[in-house]
């Protein structure tokens, strides 16, 4: 039952998480076909503006290999005003990461919703990149 | 059987939590009005007590004690074009202006236009944290202040970025060289017709445009705000475009913004790490 709530957790928030871009045009960047899962650990969260910028470190599972992908998600302001604080993420905390590709085929993804390892899920602040009140 | 029955409990609390959330950005910027899911959408004015007044009888337009939170419009015209969020991406998406307005471009911008809806407006100058210029400001989804002195209005605004701008209310004319030094936002003049506020701009440089989508413009741009608060919680507001050297004639465009109190506007550094222009392809 726990495992059905956090299924349906998971694709509400990917649903209430769609992004919309303000600062910059989304569907330039990104692939709106391409979803995208990560699971992994956090190797550094910069935050800045216009996005900050989560890097996190994923195994491959059929190489083995470790491959570093960047997250792109909301400003700083965004992300403050929805509870985040600078040290939110610290390198080494297992993350899920769910978002979409970027077309230039970069290991660069921009993050819908981040989950971490005592459960808690965050909004990237895509969904309102640029701004609290950024939504269509 | 009470297990389950708790767990049900829990699962639909969590789905209304969860959909609060998603929700609670479209309702507090006022109550939708046909929305559908690629249709037209606008917001309607946000409701609650007569506006409060200063004590010269003017119509307060915020001073600090909250800020203005406006969405982002990607076509000013309301015609749905630069949607590049992902419900809508490459398609006519839900546009917030009250009511579409149909403009003729002259052959050069119709043209500059098509290549930009045509590559998903990649090098809109806002994703290069260049400002949006006017009205533009208004339709970036960052909250902004209006404080009111007895000669000027003071914009103080988070996004665009992190800028300010002053209005002078005090019945003077535009300045004879504005249009010699274009700027980002122009020069402002500001005056009062009844309870809205007038602001009359020239003085625009080239370098923005007018919205995400890509309506571009000239230096000869001038435009017309007009900014009612119409209760509390809203601000009504309309911008004229007249630029000859873009558009066969004026049009005008209007949309609601809401009331945050409390809010005050943080700092907002775009140039900081823009690290997605080597990433913006286009289609």
């Amino acid at each position: 039952m726990k495992a059905k709530l956090v299924g349906l957790m998971a694709v509400l928030l990917l649903l209430a998480a769609a992004p919309v871009f303000a600062h910059h045009s989304f569907a330039a960047e990104y692939d709106s076909t391409k979803p995208v899962t990560l699971k992994g650990t956090v190797v550094k969260f910069d935050w800045v503006n216009p996005h900050s910028r989560l890097y996190m470190e994923v195994k491959d599972q059929a190489t083995g290999k470790t491959v570093q992908w960047e997250l792109e998600t909301g400003n700083v302001t965004t992300l403050q005003r929805r509870g985040w604080r600078r040290d939110t993420l610290k390198p080494g905390d297992a993350i899920i990461v769910t978002g979409f590709r970027a077309k230039d085929g970069a290991n660069l993804a921009a993050a819908s919703t981040v989950s971490t390892a005592d459960g808690k899920r965050l909004f990237a602040g895509s969904a309102n990149d640029g701004g609290p009140n950024s939504q269509q | 059987m009470r297990n389950h029955f708790l767990d049900w409990i829990l699962i639909i609390a969590a789905a209304l939590i969860v959909f609060s959330l998603a929700l609670t950005p479209a309702t507090a910027q006022g109550q939708p009005a046909g929305a559908t899911k690629q249709g037209p959408r606008i917001l309607l004015p946000k409701a609650g007590p007569p506006p409060p007044r200063l004590p010269d009888g003017r119509v307060d337009l915020g001073n600090g004690k909250g800020a203005w939170s406006p969405v982002v419009i990607k076509d000013l015209t309301g015609h749905g074009y630069g949607d590049t969020n992902i419900q809508n991406a490459g398609k006519r998406g839900p546009q917030l202006v009250e009511k579409p307005v149909d403009i003729q471009m002259l052959p050069w911008a119709q043209k500059f236009f098509d290549v930009a809806d045509g590559n998903l407006s990649k090098d809109d100058p806002e994703g290069f944290c260049l400002p949006p210029g006017i009205p533009r400001m208004q339709a970036t989804p960052f909250p902004f202040q209006i404080y009111q002195l007895p000669d000027r209005l003071i914009f103080v605004y988070e996004g665009g970025a992190h800028m300010w701008r002053i209005v002078y209310t005090d019945g003077r004319a535009h300045s004879k060289d504005a249009t010699d030094y274009p700027t980002y936002l122009g020069e402002g003049i500001g005056h009062w017709d009844g309870d809205t506020m007038v602001v009359d701009n020239v003085g625009f440089n080239d370098k923005t445009w007018l919205d995400a989508a890509g309506h571009p413009h000239t230096e000869k741009l001038h435009v017309v705000e007009r900014y009612t608060r119409t209760s509390v919680n809203n601000l009504h507001y309309e911008a004229t475009i007249d630029d000859p050297g873009t558009y066969t004639k004026p049009w005008t465009t209007s949309w609601n913004i809401v009331w945050e109190p409390g809010i005050t506007p943080l700092e907002y550094i775009c140039q900081e790490g823009n690290r997605d222009i080597q990433h913006l392809v286009g289609k």
